[in-house]
């Protein structure tokens, strides 16, 4: 029989009841065929291999990540409480040593969701990444952790949940944002000014296959996380830079994705994006598993696999090694490739507009972050949409140093007495306090 | 009348049972080098108390395939698989004829390679060379499309005595399963019909017309003209037919452990809302996981003859049996001594009992009272670490719709059926361990041939319909038909039903049994943004049950106890 190198649970939660509208891409029939794919070929059988139930999440798992209008209940459905909790499930498994790896293969997914939360975009409500990496650090302490995005889209979402965080280590590989959905994700998008160089975009040209995605990682991702040193890596695992994919132009394969998996060496995947679910899922999905697991998967190829579409262009292969030029050096210099625009006194302030494609939200943000060297940053973001009025979002970060922990307690003090505000939301990561007004 | 006869491991149990309960019943040693001799003086001993013609059935569970796939006496199998992509296929060789052919099927059933013709030349040849006479076909998704595993079949027709195709064994998706099983139905085939055709005549000699049905694993019984053809489906039969035992004699209606304790081991098995639970995927033999669908059994190395050993000032409870035990007799101190000497047990000798863990204390300057003591409680302990494991994972079963994830259906037993020979000794001792009220039924002595007697017939079945590719079908009985757009999930489920009650009804099976759907699910099948189609997929099944139950209802018990 069959031996895993690696332990691996894997929590498999297709939501077979559960869809977007019927015939959305993020439907019941999603993950089906990776199921009968999994299941045919004895996956579970395999000795270190085994199949785990999700936990289901908690409004309060919610609360501590995000700011929700008009509350975590009008915004989430069970369906993302379960996705998030499936990835809680990935990381209990891997910080209680029950296994050495493993991967939620859950939906819907959630890196397009941003720190505040109106309704869905991009097929996400709620980021279930971010759930889990809060999860991690409220229950297990402070960590450094590395979330590597191979989603073919910007995850956006996570980037946003991350920007001043300088803890957290954001890196996604995306088609291009010229090209494709969101349309952000370039490389001048390195973080905030307490977590400059915490936020890197690798966003690269239609038509990138196999051979991109591993000089990808071999000369970008890889010495990023070296000097980095996470104590985790997260893989947000998109599957939509698959060939067959209907809504992406990328070129990459099963092999690729295993081969991805195998040198990236993440602790924990997360299943974001990708729907082809008969020509891609099944077999990305078996060669994600092998490869985590430490199982041979040279025989997972698709049916209509062919070596020769995949070969990549010259040109794109000269682009991307230009690409992997600019990175390391807005990763190991980020100050001089982004300005410092948007200094108001102490705080550095911008402004968004935020579109929710999927529930057809229009909303405009106002953020500011205490500018520090001690810590993250005391972060108030004013709130405006087309579904609730001006409101705002208080949070004293969970490293957050005694100036900016008062200044937090001052900004909701204001906010409350300005009467300003249809809903105040505070979080307080430091002391575990969160408080809806 | 109904005649149940239990080949165990040590003794051969046979019971004659009617309406009113048992009417004769004997145990017998096992002669495991003359098992139709071994059911011949069976029958002999029970069948002088019915009159010619009053059998209606004979129902018989066998360890022989078993045994034979243990013991590694089986025939040599030529093993024909094709995979296509996917896991490396020569991580699940068996056996020493396991030749892989090119070719492959996806998981909708598309034919996406055709089978490679000198890949089937070349293991032909090995075949016939090596004077390989039965064989095992499988591909992968076969379930779904069994077109390869018939032209690979087809292609060893003339070769040999029996084929075994992947996709008659079972509608369930999983490859190394199919093999292993397809595997091991070829390799005891040969044996079992030699089997088949002694007991035939052994039961014609008695001048008997009763039908003949065979014990499976699941609890059930199939007629023993079809067990021919799967002969795999008989093995591990034993501790199911102890399981159904229970249920005719007891009346269980709500989530219980049941324990059956040997001098060995004790079986443990849990029911939800008085039905046992099914193995989710199959039994394994060998350490090889099998498509053969089961009770879900679980045994330990506990038993009534465990030996008792002293280390670190600790008292050890088996693994191995050293028996026969003080109590019987014997040379050895075993767990029933303990029981005898600490809770008066009252099996066989217990002065010999005491005199035996006095002198085991003595050897290890222990109290005698202290050693006993430890052996009962460290049995007990055992025995209720490994049930709460069996629960854990049975309320840990993945679930995959939010409505069952929040349901959230938990198994929590509410009472402990004891049998086999100790059970009455450990009864009072695990009434207080696991803190739940404890029965012992009065004939759990020959429980497992009662099972065997009254046990039913059990089938299972897998639909799997898809409108876009206007196709249904349902492996494991060889049904595949068009279907239209129209087609919806309650055509399929009644199409299920029909099916299933059909091929009993055609296997002259017994047929007064009720099937169920436990699965049922319809997928829109969208291409870009319009439904093609539906994916519709529906297991039918006749669950394990008895044709009568002997036990008291529990409403008759309670009054019994409040008086």
């Amino acid at each position: 029989m069959i031996q895993a190198k690696n332990r691996l649970g894997i929590i498999f939660f297709p939501a077979y009841d559960w869809a977007i509208s019927p015939t959305h891409p993020e439907r019941e029939e999603r993950l089906l065929y990776t199921q009968d794919q999994l299941w045919e070929e004895g996956v579970f059988d395999i000795t270190g291999i085994r199949e785990y139930k999700p936990d289901i999440a908690t409004a309060d798992d919610v609360r501590r990540t995000h700011f929700c209008f008009p509350d975590v209940g009008s915004v989430v459905t069970e369906s993302h409480l379960i996705s998030a909790g499936g990835a809680i499930r990935a990381a209990r498994l891997v910080m209680e040593k029950e296994a050495d790896k493993a991967f939620a293969l859950v939906r819907p997914p959630g890196h397009h969701a941003m720190k505040i939360v109106h309704g869905n975009r991009g097929f996400c409500n709620i980021n279930i990444e971010a759930v889990m990496v809060e999860y991690i650090r409220e229950h297990y302490g402070p960590k450094r952790i590395a979330i590597v995005d191979t989603d073919c889209h910007h995850g956006d979402g996570t980037q946003d949940v991350y920007w001043h965080d300088p803890d957290i280590l954001y890196i996604s590989l995306h088609q291009d944002g010229r090209t494709l959905y969101p349309g952000t994700g370039f490389i001048e998008e390195l973080g905030g000014p307490n977590a400059m160089g915490r936020n890197i975009n690798i966003p690269l040209p239609p038509m990138t296959s196999n051979e991109g995605f591993a000089y990808v990682i071999d000369n970008i991702v890889l010495p990023i996380l070296d000097d980095f040193k996470p104590d985790l890596i997260i893989n947000s695992a998109g599957q939509d830079n698959h060939y067959t994919d209907p809504i992406t132009n990328m070129n990459f394969s099963a092999q690729g994705y295993a081969m991805l998996n195998t040198k990236l060496n993440p602790d924990i995947a997360v299943l974001e994006g990708g729907y082809s679910i008969q020509g891609a899922l099944p077999y990305v999905n078996l060669g994600i598993v092998l490869a985590m697991a430490g199982v041979d998967y040279s025989h997972v190829l698709e049916p209509d696999y062919d070596e020769e579409l995949m070969e990549q262009d010259r040109e794109i292969t000269q682009y991307i090694k230009k690409l992997g030029t600019r990175v390391l050096e807005a990763y190991f210099d980020p100050r001089s490739v982004a300005g410092s625009r948007g200094m108001v006194n102490s705080y550095f302030v911008r402004k968004k507009d935020v579109f929710y494609d999927t529930d057809g939200i229009r909303e405009k943000q106002l953020e500011s972050v205490m500018v520090c060297d001690e810590c993250s940053g005391v972060l108030k973001v004013e709130t405006v949409s087309s579904v609730n009025p001006i409101s705002v979002g208080i949070q004293i970060p969970v490293n957050s140093c005694p100036r900016c922990h008062k200044e937090g307690y001052r900004m909701l003090e204001d906010a409350k007495k300005s009467g300003k505000y249809t809903y105040v939301k505070f979080i307080n990561r430091k002391d575990r306090e969160y408080l809806d007004f | 009348m109904f005649c149940g006869i239990d080949v165990g491991g040590t003794h051969t149990d046979a019971v004659l049972v009617d309406e009113s309960g048992i009417v004769a019943a004997s145990k017998i040693v096992t002669d495991h080098k003359n098992l139709v001799g071994t059911i011949r003086e069976s029958l002999d001993k029970i069948l002088h108390e019915a009159a010619p013609g009053s059998v209606e059935w004979i129902n018989i569970s066998t360890t022989l395939s078993t045994n034979a796939i243990v013991e590694n006496k089986t025939e040599k199998v030529g093993v024909m698989v094709s995979s296509g992509p996917g896991v490396d296929p020569s991580g699940f060789a068996i056996g020493d004829h396991y030749r892989l052919i090119r070719g492959s099927i996806d998981h909708r059933g598309t034919v996406v390679q055709d089978l490679n013709a000198k890949d089937m030349k070349g293991a032909l040849k090995e075949f016939s060379k090596k004077k390989v006479k039965v064989f095992a076909v499988v591909s992968k998704f076969s379930t779904r499309n069994p077109s390869h595993e018939d032209q690979l079949s087809a292609s060893l027709q003339d070769t040999g005595d029996y084929v075994t195709r992947g996709h008659r064994l079972s509608g369930e998706l999983n490859f190394p399963r199919r093999i292993t099983t397809a595997y091991y139905n070829s390799a005891v085939w040969r044996l079992y019909n030699e089997f088949a055709d002694a007991v035939e005549k052994s039961i014609a000699d008695h001048g008997i017309s009763a039908a003949i049905n065979i014990l499976k694993a699941d609890g059930g019984t199939m007629p023993l003209t079809l067990s021919r053809v799967i002969p795999v489906e008989t093995i591990l039969s034993g501790p199911a037919a102890s399981v159904m035992g229970i249920i005719a004699l007891c009346h269980i209606d709500e989530d219980s452990v049941i324990l059956d304790i040997g001098g060995t081991t004790t079986d443990i098995a849990v029911f939800a809302e008085g039905a046992p639970l099914i193995e989710r995927e199959g039994i394994s033999l060998n350490r090889r996981p099998t498509l053969v669908r089961s009770l879900k059994t679980h045994s330990i190395g506990i038993g009534g003859d465990s030996v008792l050993s002293v280390a670190d000032a600790k008292v050890v409870v088996g693994p191995e049996r050293v028996g026969p035990s003080m109590a019987q007799g014997g040379d050895a101190v075993t767990l029933i001594d303990a029981f005898n000497f600490s809770e008066n047990a009252g099996f066989g000798d217990e002065s010999a009992s005491a005199a035996g863990i006095k002198k085991l204390a003595d050897e290890h300057g222990m109290e005698p009272g202290e050693l006993s003591r430890q052996a009962v409680q460290r049995a007990a302990d055992v025995i209720k670490s490994e049930v709460h494991m069996i629960l854990e994972e049975i309320n840990q079963r993945p679930v995959y719709t939010i409505h069952e994830l929040l349901e959230d259906k938990h198994v929590e037993p509410k009472k402990l059926y004891i049998m086999g020979g100790p059970a009455k000794a450990f009864a009072g001792v695990l009434e207080k361990s696991f803190g739940l009220p404890v029965v012992v039924p009065e004939e759990f002595a020959v429980a497992n041939a009662v099972g065997a007697a009254l046990a039913r017939t059990t089938k299972d079945i897998e639909l799997l319909a898809d409108t876009e590719k206007g196709q249904l079908i349902i492996p494991s009985i060889d049904i595949m038909k068009k279907v239209g757009g129209w087609y919806t999930l309650s055509d399929a489920e009644a199409d299920a039903r029909q099916y299933l009650l059909e091929y009993l009804k055609n296997h002259n099976a017994d047929t007064g049994v009720v099937p169920e759907i436990v699965e049922s699910t319809s997928f829109n099948m969208v291409d870009g943004f319009n439904t093609v189609g539906k994916n519709i997929r529906v297991k039918c099944q006749v669950k394990p049950g008895v044709l009568l139950k002997f036990g008291k209802a529990p409403e008759i018990q309670k009054t019994e106890t409040e008086a």
